[in-house]
């Protein structure tokens, strides 16, 4: 069973006073902590314990700088076989751009099944793996919380609302997009990267992908960031149990929403 | 007949007696070495120095049994009886062979008071065994298990000892000497015995009844309970030094890389139990016993390490039923909070939290099963410098308005004060610091902080056994003070001041890191009480309040201060010192210690929450501690106990600086 994780290098932004930068089309990221994107972590922890179960081959896939390396390296350390880096070199991808470029490299990696996080958390945008599966041709589903593969094909439930899950079949290959909370990720100890930092990470330069030039024109415009405006404070109500709920009952119906 | 020792009377067969004891003493052998390569097997020997303590451990514990007298009197005189009663008999067993062999002494009134002797202490021998017979079979005191071990020691032991004497009367009922009163326990078997020829008859028999039983359990010895005769006293010799320091690149991927020391640990184990009934986790319910642990430590070792494991046929017929046993339990390892209250009270100073750090060293390198918000702790200190996920850049808030000097902004000051993750982020705990440099600006100290480049000092990672974050911890927070020339620190947790006191020495010379420790170090209590000696401090405002006093684990058993912060609250007009059912090395621990804090684990009843009512028992109006985690974990458990009206938790500094008066109008 071989699997390819697309994963991503994000800053840590909780607790963070967040700082535009002065082309006001991205945030000051100079002072901010990175770690692994969140769902990708689960990601990862799934397809190496897939792997721990059927055997197989584990591969982290990352478009980043060096400094984004680290995050390969805990991919290693977790317990994945090989680590690709993309330079990005001169481009500056946005969301399809990524897509096509890891979709790119990801056909080049034996793979039955690709493994996405749901969505990123710096920009939440939730379509990367969807826009991979397109391109590469595979069967598709996201918010994935359970993958139980079997002969050439994979048994998955997929979170809906109201704590309903859906169960599914997909045929292999196929990408999976992974939402948080399929498992309990795995801790990773500083020893564990430090040995990892021993293994080899390949290097891709995007620009010699051969990737047409449409594929390398964003499809999203940043026109400007801002934080958002400051409004009024908060409705403190005041009473006991009965009387409170009896309020907010009110207001609820007032606002329009439907019970 | 000359009065004189007479050596193998009436037996005839005297070679086939040694070749007996020959094989016995092989058997015996052959389990001292399988002890002695086991631990010798262990990841690290440190060079081992001249004791002067351990030498007191040896005499006090060793041979008066200080620690089995201590809560237990009965077992106290049990335990002397049959120690001491072994000793004497062997020690005349010695002599006699010394007598037959080498030089004939044992005659005249040498022997008389020989043979006396030996009567006082094969008595002395067989009322110990009886008075152990009676705790466990008829008192059934409950933290003594009964396996079937302990039945047959006790009746070969007793079954030895009374043969002896039984042999002694057949003897002395044909022999009847002049001098046969000195005898007198053997004498009064003697006149159970009808007729000489009946005794001449038994004598063979009853004699080699005893040399059976006896070379019996000579073979048995080392591979029974009976070995902590000799791992014991090893092990109470070595307790007082400092354990090996294992580097992270040294530990075994193998499993838990146990130290010789931690080997010596299991053997010495005589499973009385006194850890489980002090243990404040076991006391709670929860699923942890210090006991079964090195139980089960004892026998993953003798699986690993044992010479004969690694020969299959031997594995396969001796050991099945050893690895058939449950083996460590990984997930019982992260209740143990490290408090210390095991080695405090064990006689044989066996502390559990050490072998269990190695365990979790383990487990932190296999990852998979490490506890969840342990796992994000641990994440967010090698992230945020601080385990409570707060930006780095908040840690020096916590002054409001008061006028604290950044060391690392270019003031200057005597003494760097190291407030702590804890204390720095704690909305609570940042009293303990407001109150403190209230109380030190009121003295004129020249003092100042680290700010926001403070780093944690890694107690949490080491505690949970993650060595590599410790280390990089331990290379932040020097390369931090050599950076700004710290030299003189106080800290607010007795945590930090331990590590730094006790930890960071050994890690700093095992890495070469320039200089050693080149700092002095000191737990804000030690400088409060300074202070007052040199008449700084004068605390005069009458609080009118009965109060009681939490010692923190990392301060009292840890580092032996338990005075000082008693002096300073008696020091305090007003107020009424009471103590606690537990108190000093006896204070049960508040849960937060051995990254507890971090974890929210099965139990029936919080650690917490069972000390905050031992306080509020004691009809103290507050309960004063010196420890930040103590501090925010008995408030906690204050309002999940309901006794928020009844009883207050306070910090030394607060209760301080109402009697000094500096008290601001927020409440205190």
């Amino acid at each position: 069973m071989d699997i390819v994780v697309c994963v991503k290098n994000v800053p840590f932004t909780q607790e963070v006073d967040l700082v535009l930068d002065a082309s006001k089309q991205d945030i000051r990221k100079d002072n901010l902590v990175y770690a692994i994107n969140e769902w990708d972590n689960y990601a990862v922890e799934e397809a190496i314990r897939i792997k721990e179960q059927l055997g197989g081959n584990v591969t982290a896939v990352t478009l980043g700088k060096e400094a984004d390396e680290e995050v390969l390296r805990r991919c290693l350390a977790m317990g994945a076989d090989e680590a690709v880096r993309i330079e990005p070199g001169n481009i500056q991808p946005d969301v399809s751009m990524a897509a096509a470029i890891l979709a790119a490299v990801v056909k080049t990696l034996p793979h039955d099944l690709v493994f996405a996080g749901v969505q990123s958390d710096d920009f939440n945008n939730g379509i990367v793996g969807a826009l991979i599966a397109e391109r590469l041709g595979l069967a598709h589903a996201s918010v994935v919380n359970s993958v139980k593969p079997a002969d050439g094909k994979a048994r998955i439930t997929i979170e809906l609302e109201g704590g309903q899950d859906e169960m599914s079949e997909v045929s292999l290959p196929a990408l999976l997009a992974i939402q948080t909370g399929i498992n309990e990720p795995r801790y990773v100890s500083i020893m564990g990267i430090r040995k990892a930092a021993k293994k080899e990470i390949k290097v891709i330069q995007a620009e010699g992908l051969g990737l047409p030039p449409a594929d390398l024109q964003p499809s999203l415009i940043m026109e400007e960031m801002y934080l958002p405006p400051e409004t009024e404070g908060a409705e403190i109500i005041q009473g006991d149990a009965a009387s409170v709920a009896d309020q907010i009952i009110r207001i609820i119906r007032e606002k329009g929403v439907s019970l | 007949m000359p009065v004189a020792r007479t050596h193998f009377w009436g037996i005839d067969s005297i070679a086939l007696f040694y070749v007996l004891a020959g094989i016995s003493a092989c058997i015996f052998l052959l389990g001292i070495w399988f002890h002695v390569s086991i631990w010798l097997a262990g990841t690290k020997r440190n060079k081992l120095s001249f004791s002067k303590t351990g030498i007191i451990n040896l005499l006090k514990d060793g041979l008066f049994g200080r620690r089995i007298l201590k809560g237990d009197f009965f077992a106290g005189l049990m335990h002397v009886f049959i120690m001491w009663g072994f000793i004497g008999l062997f020690a005349g067993t010695v002599l006699s062979t010394t007598d037959y062999w080498l030089i004939h002494f044992l005659s005249g009134n040498t022997y008389l008071s020989y043979s006396f002797c030996l009567e006082i202490f094969g008595l002395m021998f067989i009322a110990g065994l009886l008075i152990a017979f009676v705790r466990r079979y008829i008192a059934r005191v409950s933290r003594l298990e009964n396996r079937s071990q302990d039945f047959w020691i006790l009746i070969l032991l007793f079954a030895c000892g009374l043969t002896g004497f039984m042999v002694e009367g057949a003897r002395l009922a044909v022999q009847m000497p002049e001098w046969e009163s000195y005898s007198f326990a053997g004498v009064i078997f003697s006149f159970l015995i009808s007729s000489k020829d009946q005794a001449a008859a038994l004598y063979p028999f009853i004699w080699w009844l005893h040399i059976l039983v006896s070379l019996f359990l000579i073979a048995w010895f080392p591979f029974s309970k009976l070995f902590h005769s000799l791992a014991a006293p090893a092990n109470m010799y070595l307790a007082p030094q400092p354990g090996p320091v294992i580097s992270s690149e040294e530990g075994s991927s193998e499993g838990p890389a146990f130290s010789f020391r931690d080997m010596i640990n299991f053997s010495a184990c005589t499973r009385c139990g006194r850890c489980n009934e002090i243990c404040p986790s076991a006391s709670a319910m929860e699923p942890f016993s210090p006991r079964e642990f090195i139980s089960q430590a004892n026998e993953y070792t003798k699986i690993r390490f044992n010479p004969l494991a690694g020969i299959k046929w031997c594995r396969e017929r001796f050991f099945r039923a050893i690895s058939a046993a449950p083996g460590i339990s990984p997930e019982q390892m992260w209740y143990c909070t490290t408090c210390r209250a095991c080695l405090e009270v064990c006689p044989v100073h066996i502390g559990a939290f050490e072998p269990i750090r190695r365990v979790r060293t383990a487990e932190i390198e296999e990852g998979s099963r490490v506890p969840n918000l342990l796992t994000k702790a641990l994440e967010t200190l090698y992230m945020f410098n601080n385990p409570w996920e707060r930006s780095k850049r908040k840690r020096s808030e916590w002054p409001g308005g008061l006028t604290v000097p950044d060391l690392t902004e270019g003031a200057k000051a005597d003494i760097c004060y190291f407030v702590g993750c804890t204390t720095s982020f704690d909305t609570r705990a940042q009293d303990l610091a407001r109150a403190f440099v209230r109380i030190m600006t009121h003295a004129g100290i020249s003092f100042g902080t680290l700010g926001q480049k403070e780093t944690c000092c890694g107690d949490i990672a080491r505690r949970a056994g993650e060595e590599g974050l410790f280390e990089e911890q331990v290379t932040k927070t020097m390369d931090l003070f050599k950076g700004y020339g710290i030299k003189e620190l106080v800290t607010s947790s007795p945590h930090c001041f331990n590590l730094f006191k006790n930890e960071y020495p050994a890690y700093l010379e095992l890495k070469a890191l320039e200089g050693g420790a080149p700092f002095h170090v000191r737990h804000y209590t030690l400088l409060l009480e300074e202070l007052m000696e040199r008449g700084l401090l004068k605390p005069l405002k009458s609080l009118n309040i009965r109060a009681t006093y939490h010692d923190p684990c990392y301060l009292g058993r840890y580092n032996n201060i338990y005075e000082t912060p008693r002096r300073i609250i008696r020091s305090i007009p007003g107020v009424t010192l009471v103590e606690m059912a537990h108190f000093g090395p006896d204070s049960l621990c508040c849960g937060g210690g051995g990254g507890r804090m971090w974890q929210e684990l099965e139990g029936q009843k919080k650690l917490s929450e069972v000390r905050i009512r031992e306080a509020a028992d004691t009809g103290a109006d507050v309960v004063v501690t010196a420890c930040p985690y103590c501090l925010i974990m008995l408030e906690d458990a204050l309002k999940t106990t309901d006794l928020e009206g009844r009883i207050k938790v306070m910090d030394l500094n607060e209760l301080l600086e109402e009697s000094l008066g500096l008290v601001m109008d927020d409440g205190l």
